[in-house]
């Protein structure tokens, strides 16, 4: 007698939202871009080396000696409070005039973006997105079953006359936007950086519409050219508002195996997410945020991250300058002032996705533009991290690339 | 007895991934079963891994390249280490599928009607003009799939002719060759066998996947195809899918082991034969072991089965 296998036993129980989670052939071909022989222009992994762990000792030993027992306790919801005043610092650099009282630390940005959308999307809401959008705020966001719209970006950001025709359109609905959910510095995936007018535009429609902009700035302090931008947040202090939610990160100006971020927000949003910590992991770990207090107490951050910013902007360089060098006229690409991310466009007939097979043969990997946007667009396009590989391999690894896509071209014009 | 394994996984190919979750399970069994293990990556210190140690046995628990194409095979000769699974030949005619399908034809041994191109042939021979002929004579849905390629990576269904560039031109990413196929409805069907000569067939698995086609995540993601087995099909049927799968497996010379992947044609009720594996998966998902164990054979007594026949072979 036939029977059906069954490898799950429990699947009726599951969450409609887990329908979404399936074995995907991109993951599994990007787990090959850990192999030290593929040049990886994947994942955006920051540059620990130049941080020398050793010299790093002395913080986890300071840490335990000052804190001594409690060091391994769980500490309180809302984040180690030295550890805050630090990060006030550290956001006075980039002009955000803010108090420890204004913030809660979180586990990674990543828990950040997960609190925001654990507290404020309800099945059905309605968000705003750029396009293309940081591929892990859009997976946590959508674990809620939002309706997230998409609103195209330039050169100089999310394009504002479109993201005004979205919030009208909805607003003659009776529909309200949840949240805008932005990363206006050297953007990830796109490198671009949101301008100064558009900001402000921006903060003037979220008040306009009652909504709130989810403000994500890992990137801010890495800027290898140019004049810094004020943040949105800036411009909501200045104006005496409360339509921003700002998140950070040590992960790029220190290191990710820490996991500690940050979010600003009014104080009952605040209130809100400090429940959301005490359900999802009760607090970030005690021990990381004290080893990073005694780091950011050492004035020597500071200049670590001149050295980080020598080293990717010089990396950044090498990659424009391989792009320009090697890619073919019909393949074009933003160029980042900071950040870690070159945004590839090649010509439509193209699909990343399917190239990327052939190019992790010849050992070089990418991230295919699709995962990027949350309505399936962006077949010809990708993501090039170029913070990973240093400059030899860059070049190497970018002339490999161009040679596959300039193959793919005439392979496809030979259907013609 | 007490053996020093090497259990080989991961490696160079794409399918990298699933690799190591066969070799992780294997790996487990053959710990319960009492062996040393060494796990080894397949990369460039892969000689000098299997050199510098007592090594009994290697059990080849990579799929695609390197470990389904003979040259893990041709490496474990040269060092004279016995290893699992079929030999060199018949992992060198079963990888390609143009040479494993051109072999089936010669044993009059059903195959989708198929036609293959080289990517060079489209840039310099203009051969993409024949894809018009290729359409006439096989006829529309058609498989366009890699030449050599597992799990299911870089295959498409196409239902219109101007589908078929982009899907040659995917297929093209995994190998330099194409494979274009005619598509038969009909039931998926996956045949295991071990040992040679008068080899042990196990019950045939039926997969119902819930997408047109058993694709990559089909395969992969618990849920995503439902499996029957043994497959719903009349003793009569069975018999000659089981004669068919026997009868791959010796075309192509496999001792030990091989997975045979059957359609069989809903309307003349023929069981094409699609390929055939020589390092069937060894994953919760794989089919190999689902069969042994609706045969009685738990996953740590096939391990143990597939080391035995390979010892038995030196």
């Amino acid at each position: 007698m036939s029977k059906k296998i069954t490898f799950d036993y429990w699947k009726h129980l599951y969450a409609k939202r887990t329908g979404n989670m399936l074995s995907s052939e991109i993951r599994d071909l990007l787990s090959l871009s850990a192999r030290p022989d593929i040049i990886s222009f994947a994942g955006g992994l920051p540059e620990v080396k130049a941080l020398n762990y050793q010299k790093l000792e002395k913080y986890v030993k300071r840490a335990l000696k000052i804190g001594g027992d409690i060091s391994l306790q769980y500490g309180s919801s809302d984040g180690y409070y030295p550890l805050k005043t630090r990060l006030t610092e550290v956001m006075k650099l980039e002009n955000i005039d803010v108090n420890e009282e204004d913030m809660i630390i979180t586990t990674g940005g990543q828990q950040a973006l997960d609190l925001l959308a654990k507290i404020f999307i309800n099945p059905g809401d309605y968000l705003i997105v750029e396009s293309p959008s940081y591929t892990g705020a859009l997976n946590s966001f959508k674990s809620y079953e939002p309706q997230i719209i998409s609103i195209p970006v330039d050169s100089k950001g999310i394009i504002v006359s479109d993201l005004k025709l979205k919030l009208n359109e909805l607003a003659n609905k009776d529909k309200q936007v949840k949240f805008i959910y932005l990363v206006p510095n050297f953007s990830n995936p796109s490198g671009y950086t949101l301008s100064f007018n558009r900001r402000k535009e921006i903060l003037n429609l979220a008040k306009k519409y009652n909504t709130l902009i989810i403000e994500d700035n890992p990137y801010g302090m890495l800027r290898y050219e140019g004049r810094p931008v004020p943040t949105i947040k800036e411009l909501d202090i200045k104006s005496s508002n409360q339509n921003v939610i700002y998140i950070s990160t040590l992960s790029k100006i220190f290191a990710p195996g820490f996991r500690i971020g940050w979010i600003v927000a009014p104080h009952p949003i605040l209130e809100k997410l400090t429940l959301g910590v005490q359900s999802a992991d009760l607090c970030t770990s005690s021990f990381s945020q004290r080893i990073a207090y005694e780091y950011f107490s050492d004035p020597v951050w500071r200049e670590n991250i001149i050295e980080f910013i020598k080293i990717y902007s010089a990396r950044r360089d090498v990659m424009i300058k391989a792009l320009e060098k090697y890619f073919p006229r019909e393949a074009t690409w933003s160029k980042p002032e900071g950040g870690f991310f070159i945004w590839l466009r090649l010509p439509e007939f193209l699909n990343t996705k399917e190239i990327l097979a052939d190019t992790i043969r010849n050992k070089v990997a990418y991230v295919p533009g699709t995962g990027f946007y949350a309505d399936g667009r962006g077949l010809n396009e990708a993501r090039l991290a170029f913070c990973t590989e240093n400059t030899e391999r860059i070049e190497k690894g970018i002339k490999i690339l161009s040679e596959i896509i300039k193959d793919k071209i005439k392979l496809y014009r030979s259907f013609k | 007895m007490k053996k020093n394994i090497a259990v080989l996984m991961g490696g160079r190919s794409l399918e990298r991934e699933v690799s190591i979750k066969s070799g992780q399970r294997v790996s487990n069994a053959l710990k319960k079963l009492g062996h040393n293990i060494i796990k080894l990556d397949v990369d460039e210190f892969i000689v000098s891994n299997l050199t510098s140690r007592k090594i009994d046995l290697a059990y080849i628990a990579l799929h695609g390249k390197d470990g389904e194409d003979g040259t893990i095979q041709e490496i474990l000769e040269l060092l004279n280490i016995p290893y699992t699974g079929p030999g060199v030949y018949s992992n060198i005619l079963s990888f390609d599928k143009i040479t494993s399908k051109q072999i089936f034809i010669n044993h009059n041994i059903p195959t989708p009607p198929f036609y293959f191109l080289n990517e060079s042939s489209f840039r310099e021979l203009g051969t993409s003009k024949l894809l018009p002929v290729i359409i006439k004579k096989l006829e529309l849905p058609l498989v366009v799939k890699p030449s050599a390629q597992g799990s299911a990576l870089g295959v498409k269904i196409i239902n219109k002719q101007e589908e078929l560039p982009d899907a040659i031109i995917s297929a093209l990413g995994y190998s330099k060759k194409v494979i274009i196929e005619k598509f038969i409805f009909g039931v998926e069907l996956a045949v295991s066998i071990i040992g040679k000569g008068s080899p042990q067939i196990l019950p045939i698995v039926e997969i119902v996947p819930k997408k047109d086609f058993f694709d990559f995540e089909s395969r992969y993601s618990i849920g995503e195809t439902d499996y029957f087995i043994p497959a719903r099909l009349s003793p009569t049927i069975s018999e000659k899918i089981k004669k068919t799968a026997v009868r791959v497996h010796n075309a192509l010379k496999c001792s030990k082991l091989s997975r045979v992947d059957i359609i069989l044609d809903k309307k003349e009720k023929t069981p094409y034969v699609l390929e055939l594996n020589t390092s069937p998966g060894m994953t919760d998902t794989s089919l190999l072991p689902m069969a042994a164990k609706e045969a009685g054979i738990s996953f740590e007594e096939l391990v143990d089965k597939i080391i035995k026949l390979s010892l038995d072979d030196t």
